[in-house]
């Protein structure tokens, strides 16, 4: 929790991130809190731990579009904890607020290009803060030349950082990378491991068209095109269960 | 430049209360009609939680057995953690008022076969008030966008005690989505298929901040970490990713070739018989419309999304093909 002092008796009043209006304990003035001249430094804190992110990344591995069995295949080489920061400016823009987000390190991982701001519980970063152990990002860019290209007048700028878990695997000797946000366990990926559709769209493609010539076959034969369907059915159910579990 | 400034009425110098929203107030100690100026911020509400861990546990082993999840679920998931968060969502309350004229045409056939068009002119007044809400953060995995329950004890008495996601996302972003939506409806609403005039004028009348509690529920199935949330108001379970189960995917591509096949196949003979066309080509994409459906699941069925995720966007079934056509992976 952050501090600062009252305007009328001198006393230290604490504030959370979120306030606007704050009420000095002793002599309950209220005071407004305003950031448009100050730079804040935010972090969120971590959610997840290691076991819950290598467990989610087991589930985002085994998804559809992933090659199969990747969950089970690929092999995790390192899981990194670390805090990443972007910069945070709220400007008023022609009497309308807008939220732009900015890369505050470079890097090239997945996902913190295109950058938000998680959604989290935004704590104030002091020295009182408790990083968990976590790999601190340093910002590397600075703050000072987006202040002069973003339009408007200045309402909050802040420095955020935010919890990723780096998870580096590798499958069939080929090194993939994926962050996980510490926040909500959303997966951001570059490059994986794909699956064909071929023998998913190869059993949905015959099954259709063996049924459409059976019906057609129906007209003038319906005892044959009745036995022919019962082994379409069969057969479509034995392929499409293998693909599911094979495939 | 100062982080903090006092407030005192400027009539009688006390300290005075304003809450965040309001604009006009009244002194406490002289009663002095007051105005205050600049970021005023916004109006908010906290809804009270109403759930416990058990009940929240309860409705997630519920949800587990809806749907087409894995049907080991129940034996194989294990719960491991829960806990509640408030999240922030914008709400908005948005008038539309004014008039929308055109017509709606009618074909209709006379005894003789003939057809004739009719032209009903429509003039309908619009006076809605549209409530929308909208998170207020970027919810990541959380599957959550919008509320689906408007209403609770408005309370600030777990506030210090539950995670609060603060609000990242522009206020007024949010007023202008809503605006615009508020338009959609109001049109969608006034039911007039050709619009001749159109006067409707948009006013936002008032937007506030809405912390609502929501559970998150992480459960793993086998060596995968699962997630679920649940509404602390109602205790419905908001969202949620759960294994799926490949005998269902078999059974749906099973059931959509045979049927998708033989209503696509019904089209052809009955539309060779008559001279209508439509009967033809509507049976044959009726056939495919099945078979495209049953085809998602089958392929994308091993893990069940429910609520508002990225990836849960109809994967485009054309897509497919063509990845698969330009020899590319995704």
């Amino acid at each position: 929790m952050a501090s600062l002092k009252c305007t009328k008796c001198g006393a230290s009043v604490e504030f959370d991130t979120g306030d606007k209006f704050v009420k000095c304990s002793y002599c309950s003035s209220q005071i407004f809190i305003d950031r448009s001249g100050a730079g804040f430094y935010y972090a969120l804190p971590f959610a997840m731990n290691e076991n819950d992110v290598v467990g989610v990344f087991r589930r985002w591995a085994g998804g559809s579009t992933r090659a199969k069995d990747l969950d089970k295949l690929a092999q995790i080489s390192s899981v990194k904890k670390q805090y990443f920061p972007v910069y945070l400016f709220k400007r008023d823009v022609n009497g309308a607020e807008q939220v732009f987000v900015e890369p505050a390190g470079s890097t090239t991982l997945p996902g913190l290009h295109s950058l938000k701001v998680p959604g989290g519980d935004l704590k104030v970063f002091d020295d009182k803060f408790d990083t968990a152990g976590a790999e601190m990002i340093k910002p590397d860019i600075e703050m000072a030349p987006y202040l002069s290209k973003l339009p408007g007048t200045a309402k909050e700028q802040a420095l955020v950082y935010f919890p990723i878990w780096k998870i580096d695997y590798v499958f069939e000797q080929k090194a993939y990378v994926v962050v996980v946000s510490a926040t909500s366990g959303e997966v951001f990926s570059g490059e994986f491991p794909g699956r064909s559709s071929g023998a998913y769209m190869a059993v949905a493609g015959i099954g259709f068209v063996a049924f459409l010539v059976e019906g057609l076959l129906a007209i003038g034969s319906p005892v044959v095109a009745g036995v022919l369907m019962a082994a379409t059915i069969a057969a479509v159910f034995i392929a499409a269960n293998y693909v599911a579990r094979r495939m | 430049m100062s982080l903090s400034v006092g407030l005192n009425c400027p009539a009688c110098g006390g300290a005075i209360k304003v809450n965040e929203g309001e604009h006009v107030l009244n002194c406490q100690y002289c009663g002095s009609t007051l105005w205050a100026e600049g970021d005023a911020g916004v109006l908010t509400v906290a809804y009270k939680n109403m759930q416990d861990r058990d009940g929240v546990l309860r409705a997630t082993e519920q949800w587990w057995r809806k749907g087409l999840k894995a049907r080991d679920l129940r034996k194989k998931g294990r719960l491991l953690e829960c806990y509640p968060i408030y999240l922030p969502f914008w709400s908005t309350v948005t008038r539309v008022a004014g008039w929308i004229c055109g017509y709606e045409e009618r074909t209709y056939q006379d005894r003789d076969g003939h057809s004739h068009t009719e032209r009903i002119p429509k003039e309908e007044m619009v006076l809605n008030d549209y409530n929308y809400t909208n998170i207020a953060c970027d919810p990541g995995d959380l599957g959550i966008k919008r509320l689906r329950n408007i209403g609770g004890e408005a309370s600030f008495a777990d506030f210090e005690s539950i995670p609060t996601f603060e609000s990242t996302t522009s206020k007024d972003d949010s007023v202008n989505g809503s605006k615009e939506k508020a338009l959609q409806d109001a049109r969608r609403d006034a039911g007039v298929p050709h619009v001749t005039f159109e006067k409707v004028t948009i006013i936002p009348k008032s937007i506030s901040q809405i912390y609502y509690p929501v559970w998150v529920v992480r459960y793993s199935y086998g060596e995968r970490m699962y997630m679920a949330t649940v509404d602390g108001v109602t205790g419905n379970v908001l969202s949620g990713r759960a294994p799926g189960d490949p005998l269902y995917q078999s059974l749906a591509v099973t059931g959509g070739t045979s049927l998708g096949g033989l209503i696509a196949a019904a089209g052809l003979i009955v539309g060779a018989g008559s001279d209508d066309g439509t009967i033809m080509f509507g049976g044959v994409i009726v056939g495919l419309v099945i078979l495209g459906v049953t085809y998602m699941f089958f392929r994308h069925g091993s893990e069940i999304i429910e609520g508002d995720f990225e990836d849960k966007k109809m994967k485009n079934p054309l897509k497919d093909i063509g990845i698969e056509l330009g020899g590319l992976r995704i």
